[in-house]
């Protein structure tokens, strides 16, 4: 099997020097402190000797918010700067022009920056494996939430890349990036809650429709089941949990539909906006580079 | 080798590249000159793929460009004006990265990092970070990754822009080593007397048009329909100014201070005559020749006077 190069000389550049081993070390001492947070708070008040899975689930779900909050923000973080960067090193068209495709070149970036990811989640493995100290948590729901991670990485870091792709300087991107998973966190509760009060529906029943391409709502499904708990109301329009109803799947499931979706569609308009053969790519170099033909 | 017919391409309003043709036949190093805005850029970005063309064709070695652009990537080796390069990332690397962009096995693409950088006397920097090479290193390096996948035709714009004037000549010296290796090199820049002695044929683009191609000799010839002599002379300058006047194949006759030019419209004969008489008549001759063409002047003629 042949490796992307893009993808060979990304992990190159970026596992070199201290940078990725300091964001390692860092990830973990943030992730090692939540552990230890949420087992003191776990076992306050917890007077008996045996050892109890209720224990797990606050180390779990400390962990698992912690891990989801950092890699929010650290997948938009690696990608922003992929293709702008490029563009800022004036190493784009250099690509461009060999015999690369503007996808194979986007998929490259895009994978590199979730190698990273992925590489933290991994190494983040022994601090999870506390938990199954007190049982409770399977190693298969283990590996379900770190899939259900790489997924939101692989989504956030689509989203960096397509503003990377549209906008020339690093920081739009960023800023657009981060808006825009503000927006699918937030943005979709923030509207749900409101078309529901415009249209007094307070009674609706399972998921809002919006919030399947909320991350947060697949997120807190996916937990939520695997703790196997029943109906759990958030409020009108997010009730989740309800595995007994007829036709009921799972939110974190449509969620992961949607992000993969979501996510092929922005790799795509990603790589039609860096193809300087597109029919809509004309008088780019020219406003770029005025005077310079 | 490179046949672009008809070729425009247009930015709103404004035509960068109009009705351009152009033939480059295999082996030359083939010397695009033009004012700032000419299209020289746009031509060679629309040749490597990097930019679509409105109308036109262009052929590499019988490759539809515009059809098959990714199939012509794979013959043509582009040098931008820039050197993009990466940080942390070291020149064999730097080299292998892009070769592995053509599928070339790990194997070959180690000797033939050594062999380019042998070729670009970049060897003893092999180990060495590409940010951390000087301009004139970095260049030699970007004409070292335009060849990983041995193109049969370069595009080189701008190459020894910036450089000192011995990289200058080294890089002179590698794209004579390339021609000889039977590369076809298409190269734009801004340094004229360089580009006369280095091209096989130049092409002057003026307002996205080719104004005139051809080899140095044929653009003098066409550009000016007579050729110019001057006469150095030891004294009698007047004397020798009367003997020309007679003359009616000399023209617009211009005194120096120790020599007359003069446009010469007559054949070599009666140029050889000319001289003959000028010691004849005892005048003291001291050279006696014909000028030879300048292309800043051509270019300057035929470009209606525009920035270089």
């Amino acid at each position: 099997m042949r490796i992307n190069p893009v993808l060979q000389k990304e992990l190159k550049i970026r596992m070199r020097g201290w940078r990725a081993a300091g964001m390692i070390g860092v990830y973990l001492i943030f992730m090692a402190l939540t552990a230890s947070f949420a087992m003191i708070m776990s076992m306050e008040g917890y007077y008996r000797s045996t050892i109890d899975p209720e224990l797990a689930i606050g180390s779990y779900t400390g962990l698992a918010v912690m891990q989801f909050v950092l890699i929010s923000f650290i997948s938009p973080a690696l990608t922003t700067g992929a293709i702008s960067g490029e563009r800022e090193k004036q190493t784009l068209d250099l690509l461009l022009c060999t015999r690369m495709t503007p996808l194979s070149i986007v998929i490259g970036k895009l994978f590199a920056s979730i190698s990273q990811i992925v590489l933290l989640i991994i190494a983040s493995l022994p601090i999870f494996s506390i938990v199954f100290m007190f049982g409770g948590i399977s190693v298969i729901e283990l590996l379900e939430l770190f899939g259900f991670f790489i997924i939101i990485a692989i989504t956030f870091g689509s989203i960096g890349i397509f503003y990377s792709s549209y906008f020339k300087r690093t920081t739009a991107a960023n800023v657009l990036a981060y808006g825009t998973i503000a927006f699918l966190c937030f943005g979709t509760i923030f509207l749900t809650v409101l078309y529901l009060g415009i249209t007094h529906d307070y009674d609706f029943k399972g998921v809002f429709p919006l919030l399947y391409a909320n991350p947060i709502v697949g997120f807190a499904s996916i937990l939520w089941e695997q703790f196997r708990g029943g109906n759990m109301n958030f409020f009108p329009g997010l009730i989740i949990g309800n595995t007994t109803a007829a036709g009921y799947i799972s939110p974190w499931i449509i969620n992961l539909l949607f992000n993969i979706a979501l996510s092929i569609v922005l790799m795509i308009l990603s790589a039609n906006k860096i193809n300087p053969l597109k029919k809509g790519h004309r008088g780019r170099f020219f406003l770029s580079r005025r005077g310079k033909k | 080798m490179l046949k672009i017919k008809g070729l425009v391409k247009k930015y709103g309003r404004f035509t960068a590249v109009n009705d351009l043709n152009l033939n480059v036949p295999k082996g030359e190093i083939y010397g695009f000159v033009g004012p700032n805005g000419a299209g020289k850029t746009t031509t060679m970005k629309i040749i490597c793929g990097l930019m679509a063309a409105d109308r036109g064709e262009i052929y590499v070695n019988d490759i539809d460009v515009i059809k098959n652009v990714r199939k012509a990537k794979e013959v043509i080796g582009y040098m931008p004006d820039f050197f993009g390069v990466y940080d942390n990332l070291k020149v064999t690397e730097y080299l292998d990265f892009y070769a592995s962009i053509y599928k070339i096995n790990a194997k070959d693409r180690k000797k033939i990092c050594d062999d380019l950088l042998e070729l670009v006397d970049l060897q003893d920097k092999r180990d060495a970070y590409v940010d951390s090479l000087s301009r004139g290193m970095k260049q030699r390096l970007c004409l070292a990754r335009s060849l990983v996948h041995n193109p049969e035709l370069l595009v080189l714009d701008e190459p020894a822009s910036g450089m000192d004037p011995r990289a200058r000549v080294e890089m002179k010296e590698i794209l004579r080593t390339l021609k000889d290796l039977g590369k076809t090199i298409i190269i734009s820049s801004h340094i004229l007397p360089e580009l006369s002695e280095l091209c096989t044929s130049i092409g002057i683009i003026d307002r996205g048009k080719i104004v005139i191609s051809g080899t140095v000799d044929e653009i003098m010839q066409q550009v000016y329909s007579k050729r110019f002599i001057k006469i150095k002379l030891r004294g009698k300058i007047a004397e020798g100014i009367k003997v020309l006047q007679e003359k009616p194949f000399a023209t617009s006759i211009r005194e120096g201070e120790d020599f007359i030019e003069a446009g010469f419209e007559g054949n070599e004969e009666e140029m050889a005559m000319l001289l003959k008489e000028l010691v004849m008549r005892d005048i003291p001759v001291i050279s006696f020749g014909q000028m030879d063409g300048n292309l800043e002047d051509v270019f300057m003629k035929v470009t209606k006077g525009d920035e270089a």
